[in-house]
């Protein structure tokens, strides 16, 4: 997992904070005692056999350990490509010549009025198609880095949302309900596995460079798991906060912590059976630890040319898509260094559509701005992760939240809303390559074989993780809650 | 209609039985169908396991059917029974198993059996279904006769499970422990002191009347209500845009809590309070997040979809709430562990189904009597500048007209009949011309041209800047540049008002800014034309024969005498005099107070939804109580009141089973962690069974006899035996009972966000205790492209308790929130305690306690000069309410010497005896 170009945490020489001075120089002081136990991966938790269906069991004082799947998977990590705005199908993945033929003529039977307003006339896809790969994949011209990978890929074409708005969507999405307040994926999978590291955060939320998705962070909430299992929120512009306290000199910040430490050390021989003290102890050591992991995972200058070239991190005259390549570098090197959960967004707000996908105006104009913002980096972190071998143990996602219309709006030239077939996919470890799984109808409108709800791809996702859907559950006001609800299916066809 | 496979097969049996009759033998449920159960259903379809809603391991369920298709075995009836099309299904979407494992002879046997008439022996079945309704919280409170104490029952406890109480814990432990857990902050050393000195018996009574009749403790125990209900200050969702007036429901609990007001009246306010005195209470309905109405997509299921989810919140806050039950799952199918049928929850729905999200006024009666007296004045008001227009030059008379000015303007002539108007600006005084309210009187003195007579405007073009300047503010009634119409071009534009009938009009009453606060943007050249039955357009009044506009003169007053008679002028200043009067008597009856709140309308027509999905109803469902509780209902016209009113008159019976278990069971868990019922929201039968149900049903008899009076519920559990112990972990008890279950100490725990945050403005002197009103700010932006930006230095009013924080949905607080911070997305009825890193990152580095912790240093510092060992040991004394030992002076001394007391500070805010309750 740990990539020989990387110096290993610490060694870079960043000066800000002594590692060991939290604990004095005292090598078995008790913060180390009660760190080791925290970092000790023992076998007192829960092995799969005994797990309750209804709570996995968690050592408070240990959320990220790492936790054992509930049967052998490939996929150790995941990286979530998240893509804002609802990214239509019909012009990226899902051929539709006949689409064409009935350019500009009404949809018969069709629906008056969707989500925005009336419905105009049918419109073609607004990008030329062409056969991809050794599978003779159809994709646009709007994708042409990521169309390199189809072969790779699995897509699912006839996914169904639950919701043909924004916000709900995205927590359909995210969480598998579209009210507020339900954990995320990435705090599902990181209550399920805990970390490989324990020195950053077991699940990052990396928000685009041009703001944050339509539903904030309810797309990386803990919902009503443990705030451990929250997504941290950091990119390559945006450091996670309070890594260093603000106009503290290095003596002065030396002399609170030799202090706490004491100060804690004294409180806890008073009372040593007390694990929740020691957990908390142990808490200050991690952050110690953070606080120069984390700077220095975030610090890109010692990525290669030929590195921030292949991203587009390089290409300054487009700030945005440099920003979006270096947090795929991000992304990468999260996952180099065993962080389990990676959710990588792309598009920000609701902005009519000029700051993520959501084309209901000026579809072609606003698609051939953000194309060339994912296009590149994304179909890079797939080639990075595979040429150093990540792909091996790494499961990637790319999703959007639904699709669009075949139709444009009226008196507009963009798609409205359309919660009935779309397309998202999967590849890398477990995930068999180059399949097209089931489909919309002539026109892309609605899915109408092997029909999907999302919480099929969610379930599927644990599934390629390792986890059983229906086990991984925790009790909350009286109920398992579950990713997916009361529902959820592995979609089989998917899996190598 | 079965398919073609199915067809074969049952015409085959059928062929079968004709000819081959007397050799087929008779099929025995047990021996020949129930294995094929077995093998192909059981692993969805049995015990707990039930996809849509089937189970074939029981008689009575399996008859019964799934949540889409019931009855699913129709016996002698193959080609009607649901179970056999989808055996035989072609369709691989439909068919059952999904695997496609059962062998053909296995479906035909099926098949046959089900022709047979589907014989299924009783008392075969391996499993019986249990009575979901016989569950012990479903049933009455049971009699503990006699005077018992909660230390009585939990010492049997104790000698069942042979464990002791632990010895008490020292005064100054006893006393932080109960402070913070009645109040969320720490004693004063004042406070220390003077109850370790206290020798008298009663000293700990003592200390906990203070505590309960501080105003501290509403404001820590109404943060555990509103965990409960989700209460936050934004909408949620994905603007998540401020809920400017949701505090009067945050400020009614605190108060609630701090007036002791009956638990059963807290109740009722709570969903009735529009009409017993507690208006703001209603905000308990609508705490949940939902969907602006802009958010809503346009289409039909879209509006039907938001509006279930909407009324699921609410259903669902009352029942956890108040029942401790979920019932949301009922949504879809049948309760799976509780007597709730979807039936059930429709009904609830039904008792909710006049409930609207919305801002509202508040209604109080001091509010209701002013909001009187405003209108009265109002109206006053309007009848003077009525006849004060009337002493208005006449146009086209020949005298000269005033000038124009910016703040109001009244052009007059002979009445006139007309149906429409039309205001044209030539030019203005600079920029877009701006309009605040144009009113059009008719000989009766009524403004015709207001949107609430139905009148319609037009314009040549708009400048919008929302809540601003928009088209509709031009005749809304409202005054003042923020409620103004512009046009979109420099100079010039026009308005045309058209009546909803002909009206008889004499006169036109406009300005620019009537507040006065604006004077740009003015027209200062126009014309008012009236349009005739063929529709053209007459002028009847315009600025050529006003005096001509000079910038540089000084605003005239809003009414001048010039070139009135002596009668007339008298008249007038009369009239004038009153109206300044009624204005700035009206400036302190002020904008009535808003409120997100309950707000009622006519009920929806409420049906059971085909696994809640809004565009498959069902019959329609009347107002009733869950049906295994009882059979009050309502029929399907009852009214809005008559319904709530039903569901508060049931929840507070009495011999209501759930509604005093679930409350004491929260205030046990307030004190100790965990409650007696560690599923706090859930009762149900997967809920855990009380600890001591005995002490539980005793804490609720004695909770209805106290008259439902939470204090006196505190005032026995912390003035407890139990409740006093030390709370040292004691190895040979453990062993026997980690979880401290049965409390053979006190179980120690880390306090919760805001009792963090307050107990460090507290201890470093800076905090704030102004209560009430609206909530201080967390974060610098609101919503938008960079997400929520958090404020890092507060001032003042930041530095209040932060119950007072004006909640933002599912934003954590950027310090504090990684403490288990609910997000307020769904109800939180037991804080977790986790423990990060990132909690340390936040504790250790932020400028918030960098900041405290100099405050405090400067405090210390102030109060004991340069004494090294006095500033040690009173810092010792805020923060953790004892001085220092000679050890940790030794220890501690020196460091502060060579670096000042902020380390010092520093560390103590993030020390384990800080933040732990002892």
């Amino acid at each position: 997992m740990n990539d020989p170009s990387v110096p290993p945490s610490g060694a870079s020489g960043l000066p800000q904070h002594d590692r060991r001075s939290f604990l004095g120089n005292t090598s078995m002081t008790l913060g180390a005692i009660a760190l080791a136990k925290l970092l000790e991966g023992d076998g007192l938790l829960a092995s799969p056999a005994e797990d309750s269906p209804s709570l996995r069991s968690i050592d408070p004082a240990r959320p990220y350990a790492a936790r054992p799947p509930h049967f052998p998977a490939k996929a150790k990590n995941v990286v979530v490509i998240f893509c804002a705005g609802a990214v239509s199908q019909l012009e990226t993945w899902d051929y539709k010549p006949e689409l064409s033929r009935w350019d500009g003529k009404p949809l018969p039977g069709g629906p008056a009025v969707t989500f925005q307003g009336p419905a105009g006339n049918l419109a073609r896809p607004q990008y030329p198609f062409r056969q991809r790969g050794q599978t003779g994949k159809w994709v646009s011209d709007l994708i042409p880095h990521l169309a390199q990978w189809t072969d790779d890929i699995a897509f699912v074409h006839s996914l169904t949302s639950k919701s043909n708005t924004h916000g709900p969507a995205e927590n359909f999405l995210s969480t598998g309900f579209v009210l507020d307040g339900f954990p995320s994926l990435g705090s599902w999978v990181t209550y399920a596995l805990g970390s490989e590291n324990q020195e950053l955060p077991a699940y990052v939320a990396i928000p685009d460079p041009r703001g944050v998705p339509q539903n904030g962070s309810n797309n990386w909430g803990a919902g009503f798991l443990p705030a451990a299992f929250q997504g941290t929120p950091l990119s390559s512009k945006k450091p996670i906060r309070h890594l260093a306290a603000p106009d503290v000199s290095a003596q002065s910040d030396r002399a609170a912590r030799e202090l706490l430490q004491r100060l804690n050390s004294r409180h806890f021989e008073a009372n040593p059976h007390e694990g929740k003290w020691a957990a908390r102890i142990a808490s200050y050591e991690l952050a110690a630890r953070m606080q120069l992991s984390v700077p220095e995972i975030s610090d890109l200058s010692t990525e290669s040319e030929h590195t921030l070239k292949m991203f587009g991190a390089d290409q300054t005259h487009n700030p945005d898509k440099a920003a979006f390549a270096q947090n795929c570098i991000l992304a990468r090197r999260l996952i180099e260094r065993g962080v389990r959960c990676v959710q990588l967004f792309n598009g920000a707000y609701a902005s009519g559509g000029k700051l993520n996908w959501d084309g209901h105006h000026a579809l072609k104009e606003q698609y051939d701005v953000h194309a060339e913002i994912m296009d590149q980096p994304v179909a890079a972190l797939i080639g990075d992760l595979k040429q150093r071998g990540l792909l091996e143990d790494t499961l990637v996602v790319w999703c959007t939240e639904f699709g669009r219309m075949p139709f444009f709006q009226k008196g507009a030239k963009g798609r409205d809303h359309n919660p009935d077939g779309f397309t998202c996919w999967l590849t890398g470890a477990g995930v068999k390559p180059g399949v097209s799984h089931g489909t919309t109808d002539e026109l892309g409108q609605r899915a109408v074989e092997q029909i999907h709800p999302l919480y099929h791809f969610n379930a599927t996702i644990l599934h390629l993780l390792g986890l059983d859907f229906k086990r991984l559950s925790f009790q909350h006001n009286g109920i398992d809650r579950r990713l997916t609800n009361v529902e959820g299916k592995v979609i089989r066809q998917v899996l190598a | 209609m079965p398919c073609f496979r199915a067809m074969i097969l049952i015409a085959l049996w059928t062929s079968l039985t004709v000819s081959e009759v007397a050799a087929a033998e008779p099929l025995d449920f047990v021996r020949d169908i129930r294995p094929i159960f077995e093998n192909h259903c059981y692993a969805c379809h049995s015990g707990d396991e039930r996809a849509s809603g089937l189970r074939l391991d029981v008689k009575s369920a399996a008859l019964k059917g799934g949540d889409n298709h019931g009855p699913d075995i129709i016996p002698g009836k193959p080609d009607e029974s649901p179970l056999v099309e989808f055996i035989t299904s072609d369709d691989p979407q439909h068919r059952m198993p999904p695997d496609d494992a059962m062998p053909e002879d296995e479906i035909a046997m099926l098949v046959r059996w089900v022709a047979e008439g589907a014989a299924w022996p009783e008392g075969v079945d391996l499993v019986t279904l249990k009575d979901t309704r016989d569950h012990w919280s479903f049933k009455p409170l049971r009699f503990a006769g006699g005077s018992a104490t909660i230390d009585a029952f939990v010492t049997e406890k104790h000698h069942e499970l042979n464990l002791e109480m632990s010895p008490p814990a020292v005064r100054s432990q006893w006393l932080r422990r109960v402070t913070m857990d009645l109040t969320g902050l720490p004693p004063s050393p004042q406070q220390v002191v003077a109850f370790n000195e206290d020798t008298r018996v009663d000293a700990y009574d003592r200390v906990v009347d203070r505590l309960l009749s501080s105003p501290r403790y509403g404001e820590r125990w109404a943060q555990h209500w509103l965990d409960l209900v989700r209460y936050a200050d934004t909408h949620g969702f994905e603007v998540n845009t401020e809920r400017p007036n949701a505090w009067p429901y945050r400020d009614y609990v605190i108060r609630s809590f701090n007036n002791d007001t009956p638990y059963d009246q807290f109740i009722q306010e709570q969903l009735l309070g529009d009409r017993l005195g507690a208006d703001a209470a209603t905000g308990f309905l609508v705490t949940a997040s939902v969907l602006l109405p802009g958010q809503i997509g346009k289409d039909e299921p879209s509006l039907r979809l938001a509006r279930q989810d909407a009324l699921d919140e609410v259903v669902n806050n009352i029942s956890l709430s108040f029942l401790g039950l979920s019932v949301g799952c009922a949504r879809c199918h049948d309760h799976k562990f509780d007597p709730i049928s979807a039936n059930d929850y429709y009904a609830m729905q039904a008792i909710v189904a006049g409930v609207q999200y919305a801002e509202r006024e508040l209604r109080t009666p001091e509010s209701m009597a002013a909001k009187q007296r405003l209108e009265r004045q109002r109206n006053r008001i309007a009848e003077i500048d009525d006849e004060l227009s009337r002493f208005a030059p006449l146009a086209f008379s020949g005298a000269e007209r005033p000038m124009v000015n910016a703040r109001q303007n009244v052009d007059r002539w002979n009445p006139v009949t007309t149906q429409r108007i039309r205001f044209s600006i030539l030019q203005t005084n600079n920029l877009e011309p701006c309009v605040d309210e144009l009113e059009v009187f008719s000989v009766a003195g009524t403004n015709v041209a207001l949107a609430a007579h139905a009148a319609v405007v037009t314009t040549s073009g708009d400048t919008t800047v929302a809540d601003r300047h928009e088209r509709r503010f031009i005749n809304d009634g409202q005054y003042g540049n923020a409620r103004s119409w512009m046009s979109s071009e420099v100079g010039r534009g026009w308005v045309t008002i058209e009546f909803a009938q002909p009206e008889t009009i004499d006169r036109v009453v406009w300005g620019r800014d009537r507040n006065g606060q604006y004077t740009d943007r003015l027209a200062t050249e126009y014309r008012i034309e009236v349009a005739n039955d063929s529709g053209n357009w007459s002028v009847v009044a315009d600025s050529t024969d006003r005096q001509t506009y000079d910038s540089a003169a000084v605003e005239p007053a809003e009414f001048t005498t010039q070139g009135l008679d002596a009668t007339a002028a008298e008249a007038a200043n009369q009239l004038v005099q009153e109206k300044r009067g009624l204005l700035a008597s009206n400036q302190q009856l002020g904008q009535p107070q808003q409120v997100f709140a309950g707000t009622f309308r006519n009920p929806d027509s409420i049906h059971l939804l085909l696994r809640g999905d809004p565009e498959k109803p069902g019959e329609a469902v009347a107002p009733a109580i869950p049906s295994a509780f009882g059979d009050a209902s309502l029929s399907v016209d009852a009214s809005e009141w008559e319904r709530r009113k039903l569901l508060a008159d049931w929840l507070v019976r009495p011999d209501h089973p759930l509604t005093a278990r679930v409350m004491v069971n929260r205030i046990w868990q307030g004190h100790f962690g965990t409650g007696l019922v560690a599923s706090p929201s859930d009762f149900g039968n997967n809920g855990m069974p009380p600890s001591h149900p005995e002490l539980l049903d005793w804490l609720a008899k004695e909770f209805i006899r106290s008259g439902w009076s939470i204090k006196q519920m505190h005032r026995k559990i912390v003035l407890s035996k139990t409740y006093r112990q030390s709370s040292a972990v004691r190895p040979e008890f453990a062993a026997i009972d980690a979880d401290v279950r049965y409390l053979w100490r006190y179980p120690s725990r880390r306090l919760e966000a805001e009792s963090i945050r307050d107990s460090i403005l507290a201890v470093s002197g800076n905090l704030n205790l102004q209560m009430e009103g609206r909530g201080f700010d967390l974060f610098n932006q609101r919503g938008g492209l960079s997400g929520f930006k958090p404020v890092e230095t507060f001032q003042a009013d930041g530095s209040r308790r932060m119950i007072y924080a004006h909640k933002v949905r599912r934003e954590p607080e950027s310090v504090f929130g990684a403490f288990d911070c609910p997000d307020a997305g769904q109800s939180t009825a037991v804080r977790l305690e986790s423990t990060t890193p990132i909690q340390a990152l936040n504790l250790f580095n932020s400028r918030f306690v960098i900041d405290q912790s100099s405050a405090l240093a400067r405090r210390v510092g102030r109060e004991c000069g340069d004494d090294h060992v006095a500033q040690v040991t009173q810092a010792f004394r805020y923060a953790l309410q004892r001085t220092p030992s000679a050890a940790e002076l030794a220890e501690v001394v020196p460091l502060v010497r060579q670096h000042g007391l902020v380390p010092l500070c520093r560390a103590l805010f993030n020390t384990n005896e800080f933040l732990f309750v002892p």
